[in-house]
């Protein structure tokens, strides 16, 4: 993992991506779950969380609630427009390093194209409004992403920018059923003693 | 809303003040790899140490979908069958939710107000670990049904 070097101007690094600000890195274009909101789904997301409503298990309870089948939890807005981690023909997996990563992921910062190369990526803070619920049978995507902040910053983990980004949640119809911002953090990782020696 | 028959909570009954029962989610091993299974971030940091450590941080953590949906739980506790969630706000994550700690979702009503035929709660809301408060405090608005405007619809 590439460690921080000690420069004295690594934030000027970052001055492209602040002056990217409005920019939307996605034009337009939707980043579509890998898979429909279906029952199975929302069941195995409801498990880590012990989350019991049966307005996201019992199809009987959504409809007497008014829903066409059960809804997805709210908050799944971030799980279902997650793109699919491998399509059929491409390679996943091409190192047996233990802690190898997979050669492409949707969750880092590999896709940006401005700005240093970092290594470390974490989410930082949300707001989303739910403008209607999601239910069983639909897909979600996300419609653009727009850089609406970028301020580099060092940290206790290393050095890098915190962005925020903004998208809004489309249904395969195109009906907006929500808008998101998602703050982050890429940066380079501080140098360890391994790395020093 | 369709409510009158579900179980849950309507508007006219909710207090400003009132505390949320208090949610304890245990963050051990198996359930950050159900989490990330489930919600699909598969970032390392959330389900390998060491991997984690050479990232900066102390342990593996909790990831964000997990961390949000964890107030969705405390809301929806509170708010049974009947209320909708319409927005968070100020979701913060201000320190990792390491492994091996106990992430505590502790949440009050902060407000109320009646928009058309529904009323709308804030609930003031946060995560603590035992470093103290490491999510938030944000809020979550919820919608809920008016007992009033079922009364005015049938008169």
């Amino acid at each position: 993992m590439t460690a921080a070097v000690d420069t004295a101007d690594w934030k000027t690094d970052w001055q492209e991506v602040v002056d990217a600000i409005g920019r939307d890195f996605a034009e337009g274009s939707i980043t579509w779950g890998g898979d429909a909101v279906e029952r199975g789904g929302i069941r195995r997301y409801l498990e880590p969380l012990e989350l019991d409503c049966a307005l996201h298990t019992d199809p009987e309870v959504a409809r007497a609630a008014g829903y066409a089948d059960v809804t997805m939890p709210a908050t799944g807005v971030i799980a279902w427009t997650i793109p699919a981690a491998w399509t059929p023909g491409q390679v996943l997996f091409d190192s047996a390093e233990r802690d190898a990563q997979p050669v492409h992921s949707a969750i880092n910062n590999a896709d940006m194209t401005l700005g240093p190369r970092t290594t470390g990526f974490f989410g930082t803070d949300i707001e989303v409004d739910f403008l209607r619920d999601v239910v069983a049978g639909e897909r979600i995507g996300r419609r653009g992403k727009r850089l609406v902040a970028c301020t580099p910053k060092e940290t206790g983990v290393g050095r890098g920018a915190f962005m925020t980004w903004e998208s809004e949640i489309v249904t395969s119809e195109l009906e907006v059923v929500g808008r998101i911002r998602i703050g982050t953090y890429a940066y380079v990782p501080h140098a360890t003693k391994e790395d020093a020696s | 809303m369709t409510a009158p028959t579900l179980d849950g909570r309507w508007f006219e009954d909710v207090v400003v003040g009132e505390q949320l029962p208090e949610v304890a989610l245990p963050l051990t091993v198996y359930r950050l790899v159900m989490a990330a299974g489930s919600n699909r971030d598969f970032n390392s940091i959330h389900h390998n140490s060491e991997y984690a450590r050479a990232t900066g941080a102390e342990e593996m953590y909790a990831n964000t979908s997990f961390l949000m949906s964890s107030w969705e739980r405390s809301v929806r506790d509170w708010v049974g069958l009947t209320g909708r969630i319409r927005a968070i706000r100020g979701f913060r994550m201000r320190s990792f939710n390491h492994v091996g700690d106990t992430l505590r979702v502790l949440a009050e009503v902060s407000a109320t107000r009646v928009d058309g035929p529904v009323g709308v709660v804030e609930i003031a809301i946060r995560c603590e670990n035992r470093s103290g408060v490491s999510v938030g405090p944000g809020s979550v608005e919820v919608e809920l049904p008016r007992r009033t405007t079922t009364q005015e619809e049938s008169a």
